[in-house]
């Protein structure tokens, strides 16, 4: 029996979702950040979409937030030209780096010693954790404003995204750009898998795949719409894309073939991601929600139930929430 | 004549798609935020295992200082309220703001220290019988033990 995609919707956020991500598997589940244009970060259970809590303090947009893998500490970039760290238990706020303009993206290292900061100043910054107070390691280069950075190969190397339709590879230590990557339009997005080194990247309606250690493409795949953000499944065999025609798209990464694609949101998509057990993606919209799309759809997980057919008209069948059936256009 | 024969046969699939397929059930909405508070459960499995040392900070050697500095608190707290204790029923000195300096018979404190039930209290413009002292006023007070 077919069953049809039931998305989960997370509301909460006043604004648009701009930036997401999940932390790694801990003791307690897995965890997920949102950045919100209304100047609330929101941490949620990463497999059912319940809030923990909002980091209150930003005083204006927050275009970029990460957790740490263990998802005690959270990171988020704002537009108050601010990063700031914060204990993901207690939803206080740790530290605040003050910048020269409009931050845009944060990533901690594997061990979680030292954030990476990238924004509209066009400059890299790396923070020790442990020293606050020390000035930050800058590395400048890009000549427009810096969309995403990333730690890869191991942390000793940084990606970074910027408007000036380039992607680097810079080395820490010499803080030297290693490799170029040129483009014809703006990278929306970036995604790096430590596992198998593989870079995402999305431009246009274009979703390409890169080695992250010598930048070589692997693969592009183009959708039927420009393309804001996508993400690679861990197992590596699918991905799936959003962008401004408001569906999320879901691809064979071996094939490169259109799998799926699912409407649910009410504005373009702006940032999408696997759940680091790959059972769910996570998608935050214009619309100001962010909703979670089970990959296999069916399959009893987090909130979602297998339900078989005499079940549903079973006397003694629990309580369940069905959606009310919609027709597609 | 093609044409229409192949919408019809388009929309007759759609049609049938729609009516085979079963949407997923779920067995509940995610939670969604609470108007009146920013989250962060303290009683929560994850926040008792993990909230004292979630910081790297949270060393064991700064914990000890940690220990060290709460002793001192108590200390310091334990001798303020049994002076207020030993002040009861006792004629004080208030030293104020703005220069204001009175005396008065000592009753009580509030329980946050935010107020000083005094009596006798004598002011230049007599002596108040019963009279609440605010506590931020005041600068100093000085007794006789």
């Amino acid at each position: 029996m077919a069953m049809r995609q039931t998305p989960l919707t997370c509301s909460g956020h006043t604004r648009p979702v701009v930036d997401l991500a999940f932390s790694g598997i801990t003791p307690y589940g897995y965890f997920l950040i949102s950045a919100c244009k209304d100047g609330k970060p929101m941490l949620r259970q990463g497999d059912t979409g319940d809030w923990i809590g909002t980091f209150l303090g930003h005083k204006g947009a927050v275009w970029g937030a990460t957790l740490n893998k263990e998802a005690t500490k959270a990171a988020t970039a704002a537009a108050d030209f601010t990063a700031k760290v914060w204990d993901a238990v207690t939803g206080d706020e740790v530290l605040t780096l003050a910048h020269k303009h409009i931050v845009k993206s944060v990533n901690f290292t594997e061990d979680s010693t030292c954030l990476l900061t990238g924004g509209n100043d066009k400059v890299l910054r790396i923070y020790d954790l442990g020293k606050p107070e020390a000035e930050p390691l800058e590395i400048a280069g890009h000549t427009s404003a810096i969309k995403k950075a990333l730690w890869c190969n191991n942390d000793q190397q940084i990606l970074s995204a910027a408007d000036d339709r380039t992607v680097r590879l810079w080395d820490k230590n010499t803080k030297e750009a290693v490799k170029t990557l040129a483009f014809d339009a703006s990278v929306s997005s970036m995604e790096y898998i430590p596992d198998g080194e593989i870079l995402v990247i999305t431009y246009g309606r274009t979703i390409a795949f890169y080695n992250a250690n010598s930048l070589d493409l692997i693969k592009a795949v183009d959708a039927p719409a420009s393309i804001h953000s996508a993400s690679l499944h861990p197992e590596k065999d699918f991905f799936v894309a959003g962008g401004d025609d408001f569906k999320l798209y879901k691809y064979d990464y071996t094939t490169k073939e259109e799998m799926e694609s699912y409407k649910g949101h009410f504005g373009p998509i702006h940032c999408v991601r696997f759940s680091p057990d790959g059972e769910l993606y996570a998608s935050g919209s214009e619309d100001g929600t962010l909703r979670l799309w089970q990959t296999a759809v069916g399959k009893t997980y987090g909130l979602w139930k297998c339900v078989l057919p005499e079940e549903l008209s079973s006397e003694n069948s629990e309580v369940l929430y069905c959606p009310p059936a919609e027709i597609k256009a | 004549m093609t044409f229409i024969l192949e919408i019809k046969r388009s929309s007759g699939l759609r049609f049938r798609r729609v009516l085979n397929e079963t949407p997923v059930s779920v067995l509940r909405l995610p939670r969604g935020p609470e108007p009146n508070s920013r989250g962060f459960d303290p009683t929560s499995p994850r926040f008792i295992a993990l909230c004292p040392t979630t910081l790297p900070s949270s060393s064991s050697s700064s914990g000890s200082a940690d220990e060290e500095e709460q002793r001192l608190r108590a200390e310091l707290r334990e001798r303020f309220l049994r002076t207020l204790l030993l002040m009861t029923g006792k004629r004080v000195r208030f030293d104020m703001h703005e220069h204001v300096r009175v005396h008065a018979r000592f009753g009580a404190s509030d329980i946050d220290v935010l107020n000083l039930q005094v009596c006798d209290l004598e002011t230049p413009l007599g002596v108040q019988r019963e009279a609440l002292l605010r506590s931020q006023d005041v600068i100093a007070c000085s007794f006789e033990v």
